[in-house]
């Protein structure tokens, strides 16, 4: 198996959230609480000495998926060929009845449920059908600013590097989420 | 909810090329995917580099085309006119009453009484205002507007200093830059080409420094400076003049350069140096007016003049003011006199339009509207030179509508304003002092607007004309400022509803109006190609066609003013004097001590230190949004729960206040009220606020308007440039009570 994985240049990204509209407009979510593709804010520091960074992240694709691990249906699934993890609704036993157990095991929050009563999980599954098509997910092909792309992760690490840390992101070494990335630094030159 | 895949297999599925061409600062290609004359979902340009990818907002589009509220027939009002109240009639009893009311006040007050409120919602060079505008003129005239909100500063000081609106290099150059200083430039946000944001990363990965001049710290002084220079609001001249001084004094002007290619550096140099008016623009002059400190400002004009080469791209947003020309003409004689002018790296800001895909109206006052026949050109116009603003003085300021429509010849315009035209614009929305302007539509006798959506504008007409999308027509759109391509945007489904294009509107209203058919008679197809035919360098209609994007290739990046400065003896610059005009004969003849020759620090009555400020002690920037182009995308569902509407207000303000982060509050001044969230930022400077523009006018029983629509505080007035107050409000901040006016 080759563990297909994310990359992203956090020091180009400005916040647009093109990525995240792009992926509600593929897979059709209607506005709510549904983004399977998330941009976070990081701002610190005190005017005028700021620092501001993005964070676009979707599912991290573990190595060792938590979220699986805690699904009491077994409806999380890690696929074989390409470790890509993908949730099969059919099984999954919804929000109400089981907790959100994988939405609380993420550490990023992957696991999305909207807003209709026992909603079943949903989350970003790599755009599989492009992917099988030879296309790029649908962000990577969004992204105005060229900061995100998705491969294998061998692939992606000899190209881009092995950084797995981000501003707002730490590496948990027991799920050994499938990223890369280029991480923003606060700027350390003259004033 | 829905969350469902869509199960299609794709060989239903076809992929027709569009486009999304609004007035954001891109115009981008979109591929709708279309199965049973439906828009399924889009994709953008995934084919040759430079792409031309589509931001969030034209991403979102399916959910413009398929809105719920999409205006579905056509409306007349049954209520007071703004009340709200429609009922539904059908399009031969609307163009019948539109026909009847244009002959009727044709006949009674004359062509000039009829408005043409023609907005910039559409770019595409055959739908939205052109149709419309064509219509009139063939009916005997009408009255339009000067004066662009986004731009008059920086074209009136392009022509001012350089004799055309053709500045700038194209973006690629950047990367043969030193330095790159982006003053109250905002790209990650406005665009400005679809590859500007991009090239920018590529600018700053190349190691060149990057230095931001804004009062905010935007996603583009976040994700592209090195350094962050927060300066107050207005006082953008003071702080370009300053590092005049330091230049000069310095010793670092390129005097050849000066020498060879400018006219006039010694007056400016008097002024500077205070001999004019015995105050010498030093650093500590300027950090008094600006807050920006001395040494800051002598860092960085050293910084310029010895980054050789180094651009300074001075932004519309400062301009965007009262005496904004005179920040736009400093930056121009600031890069003047450092030489960066028609060489690779450097830029001559200015307006910007490096590449002339799209040109600006003729070069002199006469026009083919008959309203305008034989009218002298305005005041305080550049109405000798060729190309800019039409100088014609039958137009009225787009600032000054109201007042207009409100006192007309009496109060010293060149009309009575009887009727409004509405056709691509939000007009109340998107010009300053709203509530004056309800006030001024009220008074109008018949208003009539082309909407794909019940606006705050269209809420005010008599009669509504639905018309349809860009994915319901084909239209041709160029770039929007420098960027050498075109957008083919093809129908992709049919138009909605009984929803029609302007164009279809426009034959239809001839017929009545018993109009020659003019472009009528021609098919869309044909008027398209020919509009293509006579561009230039567009070469093959079809293949433009079917790939929904002509892409230009230029064999090296453009540098304007280039053949200036390598051959002046046969290509002096397009003003008076050949030259750039540091000194402007031109402004000096029109005796103005508010358009001076050479560019000053002025200010006015809301300057951070007017006596108004006691009372209002908040300077407001009312700036662009990313998940708007000005009120278009406001009512879409998915944009709206991207960082939602706020005022930004820095926790210092907020303290004194009692304001916490998402607290409601009160923005007030002597225009008006409105109430919206406050996000309480580091990322705005003390003393300054900003309510981003485009939101929807919207207000309560007591006259508060709830959608929070920056208008309503900003000024109708305009600088003698035509500039727009739009970022010159003074305005005061307080808690709202839930429920309580």
């Amino acid at each position: 198996m080759t563990q297909m994985g994310f990359y992203f240049d956090q020091t180009r990204c400005t916040g647009c959230y093109t990525c995240t509209v792009a992926c509600k407009d593929w897979h059709d979510l209607s506005a709510g609480p549904v983004n399977w593709m998330r941009v976070h804010t990081i701002e610190k520091g005190k005017f005028p000495d700021l620092f501001v960074a993005y964070l676009a992240l979707s599912c991290c694709h573990c190595e060792n998926t938590p979220c699986a691990m805690v699904c009491p249906a077994g409806a999380i699934i890690k696929r074989e060929s390409d470790g890509i993890v993908v949730v099969d609704r059919e099984k999954c036993l919804g929000n109400l009845d089981c907790g959100k157990a994988c939405f609380k095991a993420c550490p990023w929050g992957a696991p999305q449920f909207g807003q209709e009563e026992n909603a079943k999980m949903q989350k970003c599954d790599l755009c599989l059908e492009r992917l099988e098509q030879g296309q790029k997910p649908i962000c990577v092909e969004a992204c105005p600013m060229y900061a995100l792309d998705v491969g294998p992760l061998p692939e992606l690490r000899a190209k881009y590097g092995d950084c797995v840390e981000a501003e707002g992101f730490r590496y948990p070494e027991r799920f050994k989420p499938s990223v890369t990335f280029k991480p923003k630094k606060r700027y350390q030159g003259e004033p | 909810m829905i969350t469902k895949r869509s199960p299609l297999s794709e060989d239903d599925i076809i992929i027709v090329p569009t486009g999304c061409c609004h007035d954001c600062g891109g115009r981008c290609v979109l591929r709708a995917h279309v199965k049973d004359g439906k828009i399924l979902r889009l994709e953008t340009d995934n084919g040759k580099q430079p792409q031309v990818r589509a931001c969030l907002r034209g991403r979102a589009y399916r959910q413009r085309v398929y809105s719920p509220d999409r205006l579905k027939y056509p409306l007349r009002r049954i209520g007071e006119r703004g009340e709200g109240k429609f009922e539904r009639i059908s399009w031969d009893e609307a163009l019948d009453e539109v026909a009847s009311e244009l002959t009727r006040i044709k006949k009674t007050y004359g062509n000039s009484s009829i408005f043409l409120a023609a907005g910039s919602g559409n770019q595409g060079m055959l739908h939205g205002p052109i149709p419309v505008a064509s219509m009139l003129i063939a009916f005997g005239g009408f009255t339009r507007i000067w004066g662009v909100a986004s731009y008059e500063g920086p074209l009136f000081a392009s022509m001012a200093t350089y004799g055309t609106i053709r500045t700038g290099n194209s973006r690629d150059d950047l990367l043969n830059s030193h330095l790159v200083i982006i003053w109250g430039w905002n790209p990650a946000n406005t665009i400005h080409d679809p590859e500007t944001s991009f090239t920018l990363s590529r600018v700053r990965e190349k190691g060149i420094k990057i230095v931001a001049v804004d009062p905010r710290y935007t996603d583009t002084a976040a994700t592209f400076a090195d350094r962050w220079i927060p300066i107050r609001p207005g006082t953008d001249a003071a702080m370009l003049i300053a590092m005049a001084h330091v230049i000069i004094t310095e010793d670092l002007e390129n005097k050849a350069f000066i020498e060879k290619y400018t006219v006039g550096f010694d007056r400016y140099r008097d002024y500077v140096l205070g001999y004019e008016d015995g105050i010498p623009k030093t650093p500590q002059w300027a950090e008094i007016i600006t807050t920006v400190p001395a040494k800051t400002i002598v860092g960085l004009a050293r910084e310029y003049a010895l980054s050789k080469p180094a651009a300074l791209i001075a932004g519309w947003g400062p301009a965007r003011a009262a005496r904004g020309e005179q920040y736009s003409r400093a930056a121009n004689v600031l890069i003047a006199i450092t030489g960066n002018i028609g060489i690779n790296g450097g830029y001559a800001s200015g307006f910007m339009r490096a590449y002339s895909s799209r040109e600006t109206t003729s070069g002199t006052y006469r026009s083919r509207n008959p309203v305008e026949n034989g009218a002298p050109p305005r005041k305080n116009s550049l109405y000798k030179l060729r190309g800019g603003t039409n100088p014609n003085s039958a137009r009225i300021h787009s600032a000054k509508i109201f007042d207009a429509m409100l006192r007309g010849r009496a109060g010293g315009y060149p009309a009575d304003l009887k009727m409004a035209y509405v056709v691509a614009s939000n007009f109340i929305n998107q010009h300053p002092n709203t509530r004056r302007g309800v006030a001024a539509f009220k008074a109008l006798e018949f208003v009539v607007v082309h909407e794909q959506f019940m606006t705050p504008t269209a809420k005010l007409g008599d009669i509504i004309l639905p018309v349809n999308t860009f994915m319901e027509r084909n239209d041709i759109a160029p770039a929007c400022l420098g960027s050498p391509y075109y957008i083919y945007l093809n129908k992709a489904i049919d138009s909605l509803y009984e929803s029609k294009s302007d164009l279809e509107v426009v034959r239809e209203l001839s017929k009545r109006l018993g109009l020659p058919p003019g472009l009528g008679a021609m098919s869309e197809d044909d008027i398209l190609r020919f509009i293509a035919s006579s561009r230039g360098d567009i070469p093959n209609y079809e293949q433009m066609k079917r790939n929904g994007v002509v892409k230009i290739k230029l064999p090296e990046p453009i540098v304007s003013f280039k053949e200036q400065i390598e051959d002046p003896e046969n290509n002096p610059f397009p003003t008076l004097s050949g030259k750039i005009e540091i000194y402007c004969e031109h402004l000096e003849e029109m005796n103005n001590p508010l358009l001076p020759p050479i560019p000053k620090y002025l200010k006015h009555s809301e300057s951070y230190d007017a006596p108004l400020a006691a009372k209002y002690p908040l300077q407001l920037l009312t700036t662009h949004y990313k998940t708007r182009a000005h009120s278009t995308w406001h009512n879409v569902p998915w944009m709206r729960e991207i960082e939602p509407h706020s005022i930004w207000i820095n926790p210092v303000d907020a303290r004194e206040r009692g304001i916490r982060d998402r607290d409601l509050v009160y923005v007030f001044n002597d225009r008006g009220k409105i109430r919206i969230p406050a996000k309480v930022t580091e990322r705005i400077m003390p003393r300054v606020v900003n309510v981003s523009q485009g939101t929807w006018y919207n207000p309560d029983e007591q006259g508060v308007d709830q959608g929070g629509c920056a208008n309503v505080l900003t000024d109708d007035a305009h600088s003698p440039s035509g500039a727009h107050h739009m970022n010159s409000a003074l305005v005061q901040v307080e808690p709202a009570e839930e429920g309580m006016p």
